[in-house]
């Protein structure tokens, strides 16, 4: 089956005045239909900026410099702004962390959801508002037919992000890229969200890329993962997979640093020291060092994803695995 | 009977939320409250780290404002080792009090002043309260300090800018520890940070209990981090605690609707996929909360009683439903 989403090598620079820093470098992946894949990786890991490359929403200093990225098999990362434009909320919707920033605090959510609808789809208002409310209702807003006039400060957080997600899946678009959309919710609040986010994209079909820092939502939500690090992807596999056996020394570490609800741990790992800054990688694996398995090699050669299967890993401690 | 080293007693807090004056009196409302925490009481022996935890809007940071007396409560009060700070009166007795007393806040980005070099920073505390003389002095005990949190003395004349978030917390922390404290309030201490770094400051703050034998009052919304550092945890829900339990027994054997409602709705790692009881609706507003118990709405137990009356606290849980014995059908 062909992919929605094929990123082919992405690169993204930000051109600064002491040089270019390369947020975002070789990144690979492919999503198929309805298919849920995470992006996980800690502050300044570049998994929304591989987001925002994706919906060519790149702002300078930042570019692309290299790599490809195709949409159902049509190159987008070179399209004129115009054209983007008009695959931006069609063919890719988009779901922000904040709710409350997503949404124009002066117009009833009705107006917002039209407009959009009106903007990608050939109806009249009138088809449009119905449609608005419809789905409101496959979101789970009870009541729509009386809340579509409703402000967005009408309603709780959890409600808003429904209305924001029905906005994202206004055109049945075949990619919707979810970039922290339950960080700024409460847990049970997330739980529903979450449900709804898998359920909507298992009825429709579409694909999801899922940006978070939360293991936990990913596990919850996720089919495939991939663990972000300095701006590359240093493990991609199904989910059960990367968490229950993590193979790069930083997913590991990743995952044994997470405090657990269900298992006693007496002490969480630690991973020491912190992502390098972008201005300032270190040669080699940009792991190393902050590795405890770190040789010689990793800090001169940069390891390259390893695929085993669908289980892909970028360690040199790895490289015999798939033999 | 000996007194638990910290005592919140009945402790409530009302905040004004009316119109102004000229609306209230040309649209004829009356005054309205919203009761951000209701009659909370809880102990804390010395060494023990008691958690709270709860979804926004519960009242768990106004406990640790008021505790700390950034807030003054409307009603009830607080003693540390027998003294009282009720009315947020100042003595003489009250201050030896509050320098044992010391907090770390959330965000290090906003707690640290950008403008001072992290020996001022973290020799504030020692200045203010004249714990010690002279520039040498001093200096001797914030190189110490740094040394106690994992920094290197050497940090301490550059600025907050230099650090990241984590250092930041660790130098917050070193500020907190100046005084020589002995209960620490924590308010969502690792909530700004990322996962491999909050291990770091969770490990440091529990090595730190074990040297220094220091007490915390933690306020998190993580229930997983509830779970590694506390040894009791009250569960909080509208301004009213719900549930006080021990160490992991609560995790294990939840009581309270809502607790157990809160451990399900956390995405469980261990087991992505599980079969999970769907959450009812929201935490409502708590300028208008409901009638009786306030979680009846979410409730599965809930009965008649429930919608009328408040639950009182029995054996640490307050519940109706547990009190009659109900369980689901």
């Amino acid at each position: 089956m062909q992919s929605v989403l094929s990123v082919r090598d992405l690169r993204v620079d930000f051109i600064t005045r002491r040089g270019a820093l390369h947020a975002i470098d070789g990144v690979s992946f492919d999503i198929a239909p309805g298919e849920i894949l995470g992006l996980v990786g800690e502050s300044g890991a570049g998994k929304s900026v591989t987001g925002s490359a994706v919906i060519g929403l790149i702002d300078p200093p930042g570019k692309i410099s290299g790599g490809e990225i195709l949409l159902n098999g049509d190159r987008i990362d070179t399209l004129p702004a115009e054209k983007m434009r008009k695959i931006r909320g069609k063919r890719i919707g988009m779901i922000f962390q904040d709710p409350l920033t997503s949404l124009n605090p002066l117009y009833r959510i009705g107006e917002q959801l039209v407009q959009t609808i009106c903007a990608h789809l050939p109806l009249d208002a009138k088809q449009a508002r119905v449609r608005a409310i419809k789905l409101l209702e496959d979101v789970g807003i009870p009541a729509p037919d009386q809340r579509i006039d409703s402000y967005p400060h009408e309603f709780s957080g959890g409600m808003r992000q429904r209305v924001v997600i029905a906005l994202a899946l206004c055109a049945e678009p075949d990619l919707v890229i979810a970039d922290e959309p339950t960080t700024a919710l409460d847990v049970s609040v997330q739980a529903q969200v979450i449900a709804l986010l898998k359920q909507i994209c298992a009825d429709r079909g579409t694909a999801v890329i899922l940006v978070t820092h939360d293991m936990g939502v990913i596990a919850e939500a996720a089919d495939r993962v991939a663990v972000m690090y300095a701006g590359r992807i240093v493990e991609i596999g199904p989910v059960a997979e990367v968490i229950r056996a993590p193979r790069h020394p930083y997913a590991a570490g990743l995952m044994g640093a997470i405090p657990s609800l269900t298992s006693d741990r007496d002490r969480l790992e630690q991973i020491e020291g912190a992502m390098p800054r972008l201005s300032n990688l270190p040669e080699g694996c940009a792991f190393h060092p902050r590795c405890t398995q770190a040789t010689d090699q990793c800090r001169q050669a940069r390891p390259d994803l390893n695929a085993n299967g669908a289980h892909a890993v970028a360690c040199f401690l790895h490289e015999g695995d798939h033999i | 009977m000996t007194e638990a080293y910290v005592r919140i007693n009945d402790l409530s807090k009302d905040f004004d939320v009316s119109s102004p004056w000229l609306n209230r009196v040309v649209e004829g409302k009356e005054k309205t409250y919203l009761k951000a925490v209701d009659q909370v009481r809880f102990d804390i022996e010395k060494g023990e780290t008691f958690a709270l935890v709860g979804e926004s809007g519960s009242g768990k940071s106004t406990v640790a404002r008021m505790l700390v007396g950034l807030l003054a409560p409307t009603d009830g009060g607080a003693t540390i080792d027998g003294i009282s700070l009720a009315g947020g009166r100042r003595t003489a007795q009250t201050n030896t009090v509050r320098e044992k007393l010391q907090m770390i806040f959330q965000d290090p980005y906003a707690s640290l002043n950008a403008r001072w070099r992290i020996k001022k920073i973290i020799a504030e505390p020692i200045v203010s309260l004249k714990l010690l003389k002279g520039r040498a002095a001093i200096d001797a005990r914030v190189d110490e300090l740094l040394t106690l949190v994992g920094l290197h003395p050497d940090d301490g004349s550059k600025f907050p800018h230099e650090f990241s978030g984590g250092q930041r917390q660790r130098i917050a922390i070193a500020r907190a520890l100046a005084s020589n404290p002995e209960l620490i309030v924590c308010d969502e201490p690792t909530s700004a940070l990322d996962v491999s770094v909050q291990a770091q400051i969770l490990n440091l703050m529990r090595d730190l209990q074990d040297q220094l034998g220091l007490t915390y009052l933690i306020i998190s919304h993580d229930l997983a981090v509830v779970r590694y550092m506390a040894t009791h945890t009250g569960v909080m829900y509208l301004g009213r605690i719900v549930e006080i339990g021990a160490g992991r027994d609560l995790f294990l054997n939840p009581r309270h609707p809502y607790t157990k409602m809160l451990l399900d709705a956390v995405p469980d790692m261990e087991y992505p996929g599980r079969p999970r009881t769907a959450v009812q609706g929201e935490i409502p507003s708590p300028i208008s909360p409901p009638p009786g118990c306030t979680f009846h709405p979410r409730c599965p137990l809930a009965n008649d009683r429930c919608r009328v009356e408040a639950p009182k606290m029995i054996e640490n849980v307050a519940c109706h439903a547990i009190e009659e014995r109900r369980s689901l059908p």
